[in-house]
């Protein structure tokens, strides 16, 4: 296990670095001066030129490449060009809120996917079966944002049930909270769709398996099977999809998090796209990416953990 | 004691494939007493795997049990209802063993897991332990583990399945069967997948058991010589029907019937004795929708006659408890000992 | 009687005809799907959307950019069927444009990113555990490692927003997954054992390559790609939403939700009709390709019936 965990670590140092490599080439090649845009209009040549050398701008790519990973590693992510704020400072403001969507929405996705797909199971062909099939298409074809523009349309702008904008006072929990439901719901139903269809699949093979049948054979109750016996080896294989998903989930969030308004790394890069705020979307870029990896890690880890043949090979 | 513990009575198992329907088992009849071995024999496809399944009522979707009567103990087995079947049948009086142990656990348990997990639900096995209630159920399963030969039970039990052989995960099985000591034992085909040698071991273990305890079997298998050491009776099935039936000394030493004669000319032991090329069986198993009019195995039969191709053969006994179902019975050659 | 038993009980099956097998081997596959509700409705949305997209000029009753500003936001109507945009533009005719911004994005990425991921997956399959292997496995989890939306949206912010640039945009972030999944293929296939008896009989890499193992790959990727196309469908409506996709005055979905959006109050017709035909396209595509994983694995194929 401890092996499988430090072959894992050692495999992303080079990954992270070649995502910091491939991170820097893009903004290398974002057209215009960026000493200039910073400067603004009334900057003299001479300004351009000392600002140009304070930022490395003026060095061969390969110092900029190196001087920019130095940075990374050293906490250093720049400075946004409009507010001089230091771009961590940002992140670091915006970071909780994009966490505390992605974890509602993965968490209550899992919870709900995963209970409906073994409810499909257990009542198959009846009428909960078929509900939860058409729920669960609805839940795939419906675009995250499209979702929440619906959701939006509905529960807030008419029904005036939930607030439009924002992430509510900071400090005040319940507010935040119903601030978080509508963002939540849209990021979640896509994955409850995904989750339910998934898990229905998985549990009608598990059932049908050899274990399972001796299980029966010797008289286990059907409710043990269903809630224990099988889902274990249900849940298993869903845990590997989780992961993957986080990374879609982040995309997802992007779009929510502009439609809801929230403050999140999303609405942060993106806005920094439309200001051609190249430090800023350098690092909510970075800042995303390292999430997503980090919660491919700990997927894997609890996989291995969880499905007890992987730890002995 | 003549207590018919199981009683099959013209029992029909038919399989719907698609449109088809074919019968697996059709009209069988049988009994098997306390404390004896009846063993089943019969080519892959003939249909005795469904008899085991049928018992337990665990027929595949596909399949069902459209006539017949299941009696044990004189209850009606496909009278009950499923939740009684459980709670009061499967594993407690009743209890198969499988074919390939290579998937019958849980891969992601530990054996200890599944064995007490077992044990909770017996209520068979907690009233014959009502005495022994201070023993924990984990030192139960060691128990049964031990008994049925698991090396170092105390520290595989809380091992996986992956980490055993075929032959420790059998022993598993046969541990697991015996929680509730059974009075009926339905062991399908239980060595098959296994190599020659862990068979053996296998089978000694069984007799073992069964000779403690008493217990009655129906023993499945394709393998004459297996069945030939094991059972007490042997009944032959052919296409889904019996063909011949009767004391295990009785059937191999006089078969009756030209398929059980053929079967045991197959075997390589008997080809030794005559130092003849081995024997087959000309053709194959019909498909069991598309059976042969009149008797099912004329057209492979070397004694079949015009008769044989227009009347279906009865089960006849021909000789004290030696039945047969053959339009020529009793018109074969007599022959000395086959082995 | 015997002899006729035995010669019935074991039929040959001759080589002559191969062309033929294969033209019925895609037609029996077509049947499975046609008779599946699955494929009958996602065939359906297929098709009409198809339809639109390439004869959208025809099938569209008004010019798309063909502004009415005395007549905006209109509820549907005989003229506007769906209803007019904040310009007074005929929704369903900029419905009808958009089916063909989303179906070139959709097609022209998963095309792309299918065929440079095959490509990579096999070589590095192919030469497993040498440095060409590893560095290609790198440059998948280094790419993999963004989330696709957002690696994306970098780079049609890099690029400037175009249809081509979506493209390539969506196709870059997509290739690893069909190279992990052509990869996975060609390491099993080269243990088969038809292959190895091909290479004792000397037949070389390049036709082990051709005639073995991009074939086997190409039934995963094929699902995979279907699967794909919805999503492609809703990243560029995603994109275009942001407006770092298709630019505007182009007719996509995904500008015509973010007008929708922005005019919320004044007419919710032009937010429905976008969000409904996304959701049409991408159930269409998401049944067929689940239909068509049906249909090429026989496993599954007893599964669902």
């Amino acid at each position: 296990m401890l092996k499988y965990i430090i072959k894992r670590f050692l495999w992303i140092v080079p990954t992270v670095l070649g995502v910091l490599i491939l991170l820097f080439s893009l903004t290398y090649f974002l057209p215009g001066d960026p000493a200039s845009v910073m400067l603004g209009p009334r900057a003299t040549p001479e300004l351009i030129k000392d600002l140009n050398h304070r930022l490395h701008l003026d060095q061969p790519v390969y110092a900029r490449l190196v001087y920019y990973i130095l940075g990374v590693l050293r906490g250093d992510l720049g400075e946004s060009v409009w507010s001089k704020h230091k771009v961590s400072s940002l992140i670091a403001n915006a970071l909780p809120y994009t966490i505390t969507l992605a974890v509602c929405s993965m968490g209550l996705a899992v919870l709900v996917g995963i209970f409906l797909g073994v409810f499909a199971t257990i009542y198959k062909e009846s009428i909960i079966d078929h509900l939860v099939t058409v729920i669960s298409l609805v839940g795939v074809a419906v675009p995250d944002f499209v979702a929440a523009c619906l959701l939006l349309l509905i529960f807030a702008v008419h029904l005036n049930l939930f607030p439009v904008l924002g992430a509510g006072e900071a400090g005040n929990i319940a507010d935040e909270i119903h601030h978080l439901i509508l963002p939540v719901i849209s990021l979640a139903i896509g994955w409850i769709g995904y989750l339910s269809r998934l898990t229905r699949e998985t549990m009608l093979e598990v059932i049908d398996s050899d274990y399972i049948r001796v299980a029966k054979a010797f008289g286990m109750p059907a409710k043990h099977i269903h809630y224990k016996y099988a889902l274990k080896n249900t849940v298993i294989p869903t845990i590997t999809v989780i992961g993957l998903g986080i990374g879609k989930l982040l995309g997802g969030a992007v779009l929510v998090e502009i439609i809801f308004n929230r403050p999140g790394i999303g609405k942060l890069v993106v806005d920094a796209v439309y200001a051609r705020d190249l430090p800023v979307v350098q690092g909510g870029i970075l800042m995303a990416t390292l999430l997503f990896v980090l919660a491919n890690l700990i997927a894997d880890i609890s996989y291995a953990y969880i499905d007890p043949r992987i730890q002995y090979e | 004691m003549d207590k018919k513990l199981l009683e099959v009575k013209n029992l029909v198992v038919e399989y719907r494939l698609g449109t088809k329907i074919a019968r697996a088992l059709d009209n069988i009849s049988f009994s098997i007493k306390k404390g004896e071995v009846l063993g089943i024999a019969g080519e892959s496809g003939c249909g005795k795997s469904s008899l085991g399944l049928a018992i337990m009522r665990l027929l595949p979707r596909a399949g069902k049990i459209s006539q017949g009567k299941i009696l044990f103990k004189e209850r009606n087995l496909l009278r009950l209802s499923e939740t009684k079947m459980n709670r009061e049948i499967r594993g407690r009086e009743i209890a198969m063993i499988f074919q390939n142990p290579l998937h019958a656990l849980n891969p992601v348990f530990t054996i200890k897991t599944q064995m007490v997990d077992m044990m909770r639900f017996n209520l068979r096995y907690q009233q014959l332990n009502i005495n022994k209630k201070n023993i924990s159920l984990k030192d139960r399963a060691i128990e049964l583990l031990k008994e049925t030969g698991l090396a170092d039970p105390e520290e595989r039990i809380t091992d996986y399945p992956f980490q055993f052989s075929g032959g420790m995960k059998q022993r598993v099985m046969i541990a697991m069967a015996f929680i509730s000591n059974p009075p009926l034992l339905i062991a399908d085909e239980p060595t098959t997948a296994l190599d020659v040698t862990i068979e053996a071991e296998i089978l000694v273990l069984m007799k073992n058991l069964v000779n403690k305890y008493k217990n009655s079997v129906l023993y499945i298998s394709h393998d004459l010589g297996v069945i030939s050491e094991i059972s007490d009776r042997v009944m032959i099935i052919y296409a889904g029907k019996i063909v011949e039936m009767a004391d295990s000394r009785s059937l191999f030493e006089h078969p009756q019937h030209p398929y059980t004669r053929a079967l045991l000319e197959s075997l390589p032991g008997t080809a030794k004795i005559r130092k003849g090329r081995l024997s087959t069986i000309p053709g194959r198993v019909p498909p069991l929708n598309k059976l042969p009019k009149g008797c099912s195995f004329h057209p492979r039969c070397t004694f079949a006659e015009e008769i044989c191709k227009r009347n279906t053969p009865e089960l006849v006994e021909l000789t004290p408890n030696h039945w047969v179902a053959c339009l020529r019975e009793g018109k074969l050659r007599r022959r000395t000992k086959c082995f | 009687m015997i002899q006729e038993n035995i010669a019935n009980s074991s039929p040959r099956r001759s080589n002559y005809g191969k062309k033929n097998s294969q033209i019925k081997k895609i037609a029996g596959i077509l049947r499975i799907i046609l008779h599946d509700y699955r494929g009958q409705i996602g065939s359906a949305f297929i098709i009409v959307m198809v339809v639109c997209a390439i004869f959208s000029p025809w099938v569209a009753p008004f010019d798309p950019y063909e502004l009415d500003i005395l007549n905006r936001f209109a509820s549907p109507s005989l003229t506007h069927l769906l209803g007019t945009d904040y310009l007074g533009r005929d929704i369903l005719s900029r419905i009808i444009y958009g089916s063909r911004v989303a179906a070139m994005v959709s097609f022209g990425s998963v095309c792309f990113s299918a065929i440079i991921g095959v490509i990579l997956g096999v070589v590095g399959g192919y030469k497993e555990g040498s440095l060409i292997d590893y560095g290609i496995i790198l440059v998948f989890d280094i790419v993999r490692s963004f989330p696709q939306l957002i690696l994306a949206l970098a780079m049609v912010a890099v690029m400037g927003p175009s249809m081509r640039n979506l493209i390539l945009a969506l196709a870059f972030t997509a290739f690893p997954f069909y190279g992990r999944l052509a990869r996975a293929e060609t390491l099993s296939v080269r243990e088969e054992n038809y292959v190895k008896a091909a290479k004792a009989l000397g037949a070389t890499n390049t036709q082990i390559i051709f005639k073995h193992i991009i074939p086997n790959t190409l039934s995963p990727v094929i699902v995979t790609g279907g699967m794909d196309l919805a999503t492609m469908i809703m990243y560029e409506a995603s994109l275009s939403f942001l407006g770092l996709g298709v630019s505007p005055p182009t007719a996509s979905w995904g500008i015509m939700l973010k007008n929708g959006l922005t005019y919320i109050h004044a007419s919710f017709w032009m937010i429905i009709w976008p969000a409904i035909a996304i959701a049409i396209a991408m159930i269409g595509f998401s049944l067929f390709a689940e239909s068509l994983r049906i249909a090429l694995n026989p496993k599954e194929r007893k599964l669902h019936g």
